[in-house]
């Protein structure tokens, strides 16, 4: 990839952006954190990102909340959305896809497969 | 940051939640189930199973993972929320602070086999089936982690490597005459509309080994009806032979429905789906720009595709497909969360307050310099001060917590004691978000747990005692914080019999605590609790016994620079009541000359200060000078003589008398030659810059720049008055 691929993470679990973060910058993406939807959308208005990873359950926005403001919007509608999951059942692949995400990571994820997503995704 | 680094992160986030969830419970026993409550309660647990499983704990992702089921089916308004049920919880939240310690300290994990069939026969009995047992269910996914979190230290280079070799090479060239297999897809207009980009996907076959064989473009249309975010483009690729299915399938796993696939040569590329496939709903045709013209949104999105602002308000009308709570979240102005932080490293908090400590010095420099020279009182000045007093308070509220944190840990303990002693309690709090500092918060855990153990356990009277004096069966422990004039009082009560002073009073006798014969006032007596050795239960229990008890509690009182005192009435209860300070950092203090040293008395130790009057003073034998305070007898120090100073006050009546209190000599009269100020400090360690001097506390930076000494009351009282070990001894 000729450009760093910048992601941001939007979680409301320190720890859980932590592990992101460590798992992405190591793997060279440039990382961005944001602690719920509306942190991120106030991020997402004044800056460029390539790949969004959300968590679902947050408080003020959650990450359903989330996608559906960033595909209504103008800006990043186009933007890959992955969220984060704790089950891989079928039913909450169809949820996400309805509600607009590009793909999905269960958790806990492992790095490999973190990244592997997150390239797949990456215009 | 290392992996530790971060688990230390999820401990702390741990804390938060448990904090989180056990007062979302709180808030349903006492009848308030909204939907936020609820849902705070399920995003702490869910938050903790998040990280449990990401750092490998398996028993506590385990056991998260039945509590969050059965939290979830409460959302789901599944299960009602019933006294029984909160209960549940609530003693499912304790297992799960269980759970967490013993994760943190790498213990054993708690006996939950019992709860966790609790919480399925909770889940079975409203939900129909019974769910198997979810601890085994989670037991598989576990074990993966375990390894997942050892994988840490591997080399991502390498794992990069491989992945990266995976894209961008075909394995091989395909060999002439190798069989290979037929794989058709047709990418619908959804796949662009949820940010997935086909290209991408064409690229992995690619890189798997596929040719590309046959292209499909004859469905696309005029350029007047071109959409571009349609899939009018089909794709027959021609696999090698090796190349499973699956790993086809895999490629599309996200795009799901949104890419038609078919397999093998028997079948063709599937037919292009525009109907069906909602057009992206901000593309609905703009009605000023093709007024009159139903035509089919394939038809209009390129002319469309410019107005796209008002079109934001129908987008979320239309999909129905976002969940009904995301929806409202979004259209509610978001309120600040509750615990919205960042984190800071407390070494860089402590330096901006030691360097706010100086300003605050510095500008008191100042205004004494400016005041010798003549100027004062101008408006400058006094919008400095006003400022710097801002600066000192926000900083000094960066570290303040609030009582909170700690008080909500007590409904657990009450919970633990009703247990062991069959005494249930009613639980009244107030003040909690009352803020002090952090450190003293976190060193308050202790000695309030320890107050509200001994309260229940020696105040709060059995249930039956109770009916027969006439009271509520059910005791009732009262906590409450407040700001008082600069101090943080916190008063821990009980209603129970109040202290039993002919008991206290006949052990501390016993003990040898106190003489025989000594005449004490009632609230002395209530202060022989807190002297070392003391415990008056019959036997000593586990739960406030141990020997250790209040004498513990006092030290650890005065450590944080504040003060207990208890106020009891017989039949009616007893009341601890602490005083703090707001921060452990700056201090009151009260300014005193002895000769031509200044030194500083910390509020904490005075009690009350005097000019004795001739018949104040008596001697007792040939060196020492007793006050007479209302009848009773304490020694006077004289702090020249204490400090082996050549200038000061000698005699009591040359100066002024100071009466404080000491953890190890009782009260004492400090004398000194007058008291010239009563102002805060800034505390500077003595210690850490020059040595540890028995009797100072250290030193502080007086306005006009000169250095003052701390004193260390009760180091200096027992150092100045041997054997006076507690006056009655």
């Amino acid at each position: 990839m000729s450009r760093t691929t910048r992601v941001l993470t939007v979680d409301d679990s320190a720890s859980m952006r932590a592990l992101l973060n460590h798992a992405l910058t190591s793997n060279g993406f440039a990382v961005s954190q944001a602690d719920d939807g509306v942190s991120a959308l106030e991020w997402l208005a004044v800056n460029e990102v390539d790949v969004v990873i959300t968590d679902i359950n947050m408080p003020r926005l959650d990450g359903f909340g989330l996608i559906e403001q960033v595909r209504g919007g103008t800006r990043h509608r186009d933007r890959p959305i992955l969220v984060l999951t704790t089950e891989s059942s079928d039913e909450k692949k169809a949820r996400a896809r309805a509600a607009g995400a590009t793909g999905w990571i269960v958790k806990p994820f492992d790095t490999e497969k973190l990244v592997a997503a997150v390239r797949r995704v990456a215009h | 940051m290392s992996p530790e680094e971060i688990q230390q992160i999820f401990f702390a986030e741990c804390e938060e939640s448990l904090a989180a969830a056990e007062s979302g419970l709180a808030a349903c026993k006492a009848g308030t189930h909204d939907t936020d409550t609820v849902n705070a309660v399920f995003r702490a647990v869910h938050s903790i199973k998040g990280g449990a499983g990401a750092f490998g704990y398996a028993a506590l992702q385990g056991y998260t993972h039945t509590f969050e089921t059965l939290l979830s089916d409460v959302r789901e308004g599944l299960v009602p929320i019933e006294n029984k049920l909160v209960d549940l919880l609530l003693r499912a939240l304790d297992t799960l602070s269980d759970h967490v310690e013993a994760a943190r300290e790498g213990g054993d994990a708690p006996g939950d086999a019992s709860l966790i069939a609790e919480m399925e026969a909770s889940m079975a009995a409203n939900a129909g089936a019974p769910i198997p047992a979810a601890a085994e269910d989670a037991q598989p996914e576990v074990a993966d982690i375990a390894e997942g979190e050892e994988d840490f230290g591997l080399d991502l280079d390498a794992l990069l490597d491989d992945l990266t070799a995976d894209f961008s090479k075909p394995n091989e060239a395909p060999a002439a005459g190798e069989k290979r297999w037929k794989v058709h897809l047709r990418p619908h207009a959804g796949a662009m509309r949820n940010g997935s980009e086909p290209i991408l996907m064409l690229r992995e076959i690619a890189a798997l080994g596929g040719e590309c064989a046959h292209c499909e473009v004859s469905q696309i249309p005029q350029l007047d009806g071109f959409d571009p975010a349609q899939g009018y483009l089909g794709w027959t690729f021609s696999m090698p032979e090796k190349v499973e299915e699956t790993a086809v399938r895999e490629i599309f796993d996200f795009i799901g429905e949104d890419c038609a696939l078919a397999f093998g040569e028997d079948q063709d590329i599937p037919p292009l789906k525009i109907a069906q496939s909602p057009p992206r709903p901000v593309a609905k045709p703009a009605s000023a720009a093709t007024a009159g013209e139903p035509s089919p949104a394939a038809d209009s999105a390129v002319l469309s595709t410019p107005v796209e602002r008002p079109q934001a308000p129908e987008a979320k009308a239309d999909d129905k497909a976002a969940p009904a709570p995301a929806a409202a979240a979004a259209s509610t102005p978001a309120p600040p969360a509750a615990g919205q932080s960042i984190r800071i490293d407390l070494f860089k908090l402590d330096r901006l307050i030691d360097l706010v400590g100086e300003l605050v010095i510095a500008q008191a420099m100042l205004v004494q310099r400016l005041g010798m020279a003549g100027i004062s009182a101008t408006e400058e000045l006094a919008l400095l001060e006003s400022l710097t007093r801002d600066i000192q308070e926000s900083a000094m509220s960066i570290r303040a917590q609030p009582i909170g944190s700690v008080f909500s840990r007590v409904p657990r303990i009450l919970r633990d004691l009703a247990s062991s002693t069959g005494k249930h309690v009613k639980l009244e709090v107030s003040g909690e978000s009352t803020e002090l500092d952090k450190t003293v918060v976190e060193r308050l855990g202790e000695p309030l747990t320890h107050l509200i153990r001994n309260a229940v356990d020696h105040g709060i009277e059995s249930a039956e005692d109770r009916i027969a004096a006439g009271k509520d069966p059910e005791g009732t422990l009262t906590l409450s914080a407040e700001h008082r004039s600069g101090r943080i009082v916190i008063s821990i009560g009980d209603d129970g019999g109040g202290i039993n002073r002919e008991r206290v009073l006949a052990k501390a006798i016993e003990k040898g605590i106190v003489s025989p014969d000594v005449q004490l006032s009632a609230e002395e007596i209530d202060n022989l609790i807190f002297a070392p050795g003391f415990s008056t239960a019959q036997t000593v229990s586990n739960i406030s016994g141990r020997g250790v008890g209040m004498d513990v509690v006092r030290q650890n009182v005065k450590e944080l620079g504040g003060r207990i005192t208890i106020e009891s009435a017989p039949g009616k209860g007893t009341n601890f009541i602490l005083t703090l300070p707001l921060t452990l950092a700056i201090s009151d203090g009260m300014i005193v000359n002895v000769g031509d040293q200044t030194l500083v008395v910390p509020l904490a130790n005075v009690v009350e200060s005097l000019r004795p009057g001739q018949d104040d003073v008596q001697g007792l034998g040939v060196s020492r000078d007793m006050l007479n305070v209302r009848g009773r007898f304490i020694p006077i120090i004289a702090l020249r003589n204490a400090l082996g100073w050549k200038s000061g006050a000698q005699a009591p009546e040359e100066g002024v008398l100071i009466v404080v209190d000491t953890e190890s000599a009782g009260q004492a009269a400090l004398l000194v030659d007058d008291i010239c100020d009563q102002r805060q400090f800034v505390i500077k360690s003595l210690a850490t810059n020059f040595r540890p001097v028995d009797g100072v506390a250290g030193a502080t930076i007086l306005g006009d720049g000169r250095v003052a000494l701390i004193l260390d009351v009760d180091g200096l009282v027992a150092c100045a008055l041997p054997g006076m070990e507690r006056q009655a001894a």
